[in-house]
């Protein structure tokens, strides 16, 4: 094969290279240069890194108004491939005649895979941007409706991603 | 009994004691007795949770039994029990340091047993994929195994170079680790502009920063002795082992997948494969890095000639709608409910689908009696195949070479335990 370079084994080493300290003296140069390139660290919590919309942080539920978007027909719930989801369906006098008496999401069993967010069909469970997720116990890291809630408006960066290229 | 110290010269105070005993202790030469080590499953040089139980004669290795089963989620299992859109995410778990090159894999094969295939977009996009998972993969060994011999500046720079890798992945998958990336029939999304420059702009400061590891370890004298001539496997055993992949291309043996069994667009762009003789440690180590080279001018390639058009094959019954018609027509959101309720049902019959992945050959054999499960789902990891041949690469050596050995040959458990 024309493009592979020639492979250097012990005994192709030159006589300078074998007694080393001119090359320690080449390694030094080259790491030392190091230090005059730019940083790539990020100083964590001071700097935070703003996801881009793409990016699958923790699910949330879309309301308007107060009203979540949700019918709860079970759909996420039933392609979650970490059974992570719960809902309970009720009906309600509005037009969308269903919702969810109870939506919980357990974040432990969560894998921020994005299915449910691909197969809703009311575009009302969407990953936002959030990945900050801290919990003291196991029950705290079920999440209720009142922590997966946000409105449209919020949203909207993931919204707009969406309906532009899913 | 007091003992008085000058009137021993020669005789441990110890051993006079207990001589005055008449005690019957012996003591063994320890260079005739053979002493088995437990290496692993918890040794960081071990990559995972790879146990190797070690017969020693001092500091030789007599004998090797590799232990494997302590990552075991008993995916091929669980896979009969999820249908085939369920089962993506779980792709991403075998080998986690190239989830993407499993996506691809995986898709190959259920695409193959319903019989369809990908628009052109899509196919660039998926060989775009599995050539940055290769890179993304090959820098981790890289570092780890300079690490394993000692050289700790390689392991912080491919680390950093792995690290822009990833904020590559986050604006082209949405995800750092666990992609999830493509469906049966396409991909996820489409490759976004801003993804788009900065593939083309990690690609263009890339191969600066390999030169720069290269420099430190091409002629480094304690690098290369320390690889040369260790792990040693000739063509013939390598053949009869099953082993693929880099470590099989290091024995002299040009096999690549892309080029045996061309699929997606490998056909269509034109790359060298990497072979070198000799089998051991330093070929394994040339191999990987001219498919490092490789891989950046496929990369190159592909964003060149990158086609325009949709990213689905249009085959309702199977692949999920697009989302703006779920929501206004009424067809689609039937079609909807009905692929993730009960699943594809591709047609009975079985296939068999393999890709060169950064490992060697990773393949999917897929069994479906019609129904939305597949019946069987057996994976061909390249891990648990070329890990077989460590008794053979390790005999002989010496025990801080099994360390190198080990990371020569590049297992991931979480491949190998499935």
């Amino acid at each position: 094969m024309s493009s592979n370079d020639k492979m250097i084994r012990t005994k192709d080493l030159t006589f300078l290279e074998k007694i080393y300290l001119p090359e320690i003296v080449k390694g030094l140069f080259l790491t030392v240069r190091q230090m005059f390139k730019p940083k790539v660290t990020v100083q964590y919590p001071e700097e935070r890194f703003e996801p881009p919309a793409q990016f699958r942080g923790r699910p949330v539920l879309v309301h308007e108004n107060g009203v979540e978007r949700c019918v709860a027909c079970g759909l996420c719930s039933r392609v979650c491939p970490a059974l992570a989801i719960e809902v309970q369906a009720a009906e309600t006098p509005l037009d969308k005649e269903r919702y969810p008496e109870k939506f919980e999401i357990n974040m432990i069993r969560c894998i921020f895979c994005g299915f449910c967010e691909e197969v809703c069909p009311e575009e009302a469970i969407i990953m936002s941007n959030e990945y900050l997720l801290v919990f003291q116990s196991q029950e705290e890291a079920v999440f209720g409706k009142d922590k997966l809630l946000k409105s449209a408006e919020e949203m909207r960066p993931r919204l707009e991603f969406l309906r532009d290229h899913r | 009994m007091a003992v008085q110290t000058d009137e021993l010269p020669r005789k441990s105070r110890i051993l006079q004691a207990l001589e005055d005993q008449n005690t019957s202790v012996q003591f063994d030469d320890a260079l005739e007795s053979e002493m088995v080590l437990n290496m692993g499953p918890q040794h960081p040089a071990t990559h995972g949770v790879l146990r190797l139980l070690l017969k020693l004669d001092g500091e030789t290795v007599t004998g090797c039994v590799p232990e494997l089963g302590y990552l075991h989620r008993g995916y091929e299992k669980l896979a009969e029990n999820c249908t085939y859109y369920e089962f993506i995410p779980h792709t991403d778990r075998l080998d986690y340091l190239s989830p993407l090159s499993n996506n691809v894999a995986y898709v190959l094969a259920v695409e193959k047993l319903i019989g369809m295939e990908a628009p052109p977009r899509a196919q660039y996009l998926r060989t775009l994929i599995s050539e940055l998972a290769r890179i993304s993969s090959h820098l981790l060994w890289l570092g780890s195994l300079a690490m394993d011999v000692g050289a700790l500046t390689v392991f912080m720079w491919s680390f950093r170079e792995r690290e822009k890798m990833y904020d590559v992945f986050e604006h082209l998958v949405g995800a750092r680790f666990t992609t999830s990336f493509t469906r049966i029939g396409g991909l996820a999304h489409d490759l976004l502009p801003d993804a788009e420059k900065m593939v083309r702009d990690f690609m263009k400061q890339f191969p600066e920063q390999l030169a720069e590891c290269e420099k430190l370890l091409n002629r480094n004298r304690i690098f290369v002795e320390r690889c040369d001539g260790i792990g040693l496997i000739t063509a013939e055993q390598a053949i009869d082992l099953g082993l693929t992949g880099p470590s099989l291309r290091a024995c002299g043996i040009s096999h690549d997948l892309r080029k045996a069994q061309p699929y997606l667009i490998y056909n269509d762009l034109d790359f060298d494969v990497p072979v070198y003789e000799g089998g051991d440690t330093l070929a394994r180590y040339y191999v990987r890095m001219g498919e490092i080279k490789q891989s950046i001018s496929l990369v190159n390639q592909i964003m060149d000639r990158l086609p325009s058009g949709p990213i689905h094959a249009h085959e309702p019954k199977k692949v999920l709608p697009r989302k703006e018609r779920v929501y206004t027509k009424m067809e689609e959101l039937i079609h909807d409910f009905m692929i993730v309720n009960f699943g594809e049902n591709p047609p009975v019959g079985e296939v068999y689908q393999a890709v060169e992945a950064p490992k060697g050959e990773l393949g999917f054999y897929l069994n479906s009696d019609g129904k939305g499960y597949p019946w069987r789902l057996k994976i061909r990891s390249p891990s648990f195949t070329n890990l077989q041949s460590l008794p053979m690469l390790i005999q002989g050596a010496m025990i801080s070479d099994v360390v190198a050995i080990i990371g020569s040959i590049d297992p991931v458990m979480g491949e190998a335990d499935k």
